[in-house]
């Protein structure tokens, strides 16, 4: 039986409208619609002005990436009586964080920019003479990553973009791990320079929307994660990004716990930590400051040193 | 029904810069009859950075915090949503590679002579409350309702996501906060902001996009009308309250917004004094609200 379902979409032309405005649809839908199959009827029924982008209809493509109900999804894989269940109506507008060219069509330069700047190909060392040994495990590292199939989706609710449009972005950070993971790579380290540099890997904030939303499954905090981890160990940390990384692996090994006053110093250096004083104060009048030198240290430290020592070491095998 | 008993980890932050979560939440446990063990051993979860130096460390040093509590036989009970999602995520990890598991339970039988058995559950305050204790039966323990409070309801992102790690509630139409805000006789307001990041994790790393977020989120609330925010996780509040002047000063706006712990609206509900749950700790004073 078919339900009556009221689609509120997110008209805008900037050549006939100041700004956007809301258009409401009614179509009957039987079950097993995607919300791209309802566009594209209200497209050929009702209104045949309504701008989207589509191709495969089969998630692979990328292309129909937009906002239903608030968050990125792929239009062609998303049923409408799913959303229609979870809100009672489906609000669809283009994504988020990109400038609208029309309607539900998003401007894409900027994407595609990010991504050229990561070099998003393979530059390849000298293949041995007996081939490449590639294991299953040197493929389980970058597996998910190359599953990207450049829909958007990650960018458009990237906390850190939507504040610094600079930013590399999830997307071609997640592209970028899958050629520093690849085995054949060859500018391993040249990559991770770039991508330690401002506006790079570490300005993300965690906030783990990318890997949340991503209708593919590519993770890319996890990328990022695995970048960073690997720029660390080819010792490139001469930023803020990583200091304040190792000021907390520091902090772990010799106090067991995280000392944020030690932190700041080591994040920021000497100078920077200066300027934090007027809010050290602060922090101080309201009892907020942990003490630097009476920091408690944890009950059975010694264990934790010696995973460190352990972990550490067998790697260096 | 049998007693409600933690292994209890405030989590670093409110050891130090936000003691008074962890002040207010003893004794909120203490009004409710909830038990919180100590855990004096255990070590930080790494809030995620360690997992940016070493996966298997991360993995390694979050299992010692879990032998600890399965060997005290209880659950383990957070009040810091980074802590939640560190652990729960490095849970997840260990459960789906057997391999690293093993690697994992051999290094700590080495150096701690324990064994992580993937028994434990790691809990957040918020969930304790919803689940364990029960919004209905905490209701009825409400002695000074917030009447009149207008609270933003701020979730931030460790306390949702990634929500296959955490399995608390749907990131994308949560509803626990406002839950709760119902139950201790508040109003919750809806906004945009509050599924987003404060920022905190950039902080020391990229001052200026810590803070445009922090503004963002504060503007946000401001907007619709709040007259203070709640967040259950530490780190947010710091960003949030303490640096609310340097958000101000960003857009050259002004916000006055205080921001409460999750205990301490539960506290003040249960019917506890401002100082307290450690309200003259924050930079942004409530008492103009609480009035």
């Amino acid at each position: 039986m078919a339900t009556k379902v009221k689609f509120i979409i997110k008209r805008f032309d900037p050549e006939l409208h100041k700004d956007p405005y809301w258009q409401g649809y009614t179509l009957d839908v039987e079950d097993g619609m995607t919300v791209l199959e309802a566009l594209l009827k209200i497209s050929t029924t009702e209104d045949p002005t309504l701008t989207f982008r589509r191709s495969c209809r089969s998630a692979i493509c990328g292309s129909c990436a937009m906002t239903i109900n608030g968050y990125p999804r792929l239009a062609c894989n998303t049923q409408v009586i799913e959303e229609f269940r979870r809100k009672g109506e489906v609000v669809i507008e283009p994504l988020k964080n990109y400038t609208v060219l029309k309607d539900l069509m998003v401007d894409m330069t900027p994407f595609w920019n990010k991504m050229e700047r990561i070099t998003p190909y393979l530059v390849p060392s000298k293949e041995p003479e007996d081939g490449w040994k590639i294991t299953k495990e040197d493929e389980k590292k970058i597996d998910r990553a190359q599953r990207c199939i450049m829909c958007g989706s990650c960018n458009s609710v990237c906390n850190t973009q939507a504040v610094d449009q600079h930013f590399t972005g999830p997307s071609a950070l997640a592209k970028a791990w899958r050629f520093v993971g690849d085995v054949r790579e060859k500018e391993k380290r040249e990559r991770l320079l770039r991508l330690s540099s401002e506006h790079g890997m570490w300005d993300c904030t965690r906030c783990i929307h990318c890997t949340e939303y991503c209708p593919k499954g590519v993770e890319p905090l996890e990328a990022i994660e695995r970048l960073r981890e690997k720029a660390l160990t080819e010792g490139i940390d001469d930023n803020p990004g990583a200091r304040h990384v190792m000021a907390l692996v520091d902090s772990v090994r010799r106090v067991g716990r995280l000392d944020e006053a030690a932190m700041t110093f080591k994040t920021l250096g000497f100078l920077r930590s200066i300027g934090m004083i007027p809010f050290g104060l602060k922090m101080e009048i309201h009892g907020k400051m942990p003490h630097p030198i009476l920091f408690p240290v944890i009950e059975d430290i010694e264990e934790v040193r010696k995973i460190y020592k352990k972990v550490t070491e067998e790697e260096e095998d | 029904m049998a007693q409600l008993k933690y292994a209890y980890y405030p989590g670093c932050a409110s050891q130090a810069i936000t003691k008074e979560a962890d002040i207010t939440t003893r004794k909120v446990a203490e009004l409710l009859g909830i038990e919180l063990v100590d855990m004096p051993a255990a070590n930080c979860c790494g809030a995620g950075l360690l997992k940016d130096y070493n996966l298997e460390l991360h993995l390694t040093l979050n299992a010692r915090i879990f032998s600890q509590a399965e060997r005290m036989g209880l659950d383990i009970l957070t009040i810091c949503s980074t802590c939640f999602m560190t652990m729960n995520t490095a849970r997840k990890e260990l459960a789906e590679n057997p391999e690293l598991f093993d690697k994992v339970n051999r290094t700590l039988r080495e150096t701690t002579g324990n064994e992580y058995s993937a028994k434990v559950r790691v809990k957040h305050l918020l969930w304790v409350l919803r689940d364990d204790y029960g919004f209905e039966r905490l209701k009825k323990e409400i002695k000074s309702p917030l009447t009149q409070l207008s609270i933003a309801p701020f979730y931030g992102c460790h306390i949702l996501r990634p929500s296959e790690a955490l399995g608390f509630e749907d990131p994308r139409d949560p509803s626990s906060l406002e839950s709760l805000i119902e139950v201790v006789g508040a109003r919750a307001v809806d906004y945009e902001g509050r599924t987003l990041c404060c920022g905190f994790q950039a902080d020391l790393v990229n001052p200026d996009t810590a803070i445009r977020m922090t503004a963002r989120r504060l503007e946000e609330a401001k907007r619709v009308g709040a007259d203070c925010l709640l967040t259950p996780c530490p780190f947010c509040h710091i960003n949030l309250d303490s640096y609310q002047e340097m958000a101000e000063k960003k857009l050259e706006a002004r916000f006055s917004l205080p921001v409460f712990h999750l205990a301490q609206v539960v506290g003040l509900a249960l019917g506890l004094q401002p100082e307290e749950v450690g309200l003259h700790r924050h930079l942004v004073s409530a008492e103009e609200i609480l009035r």
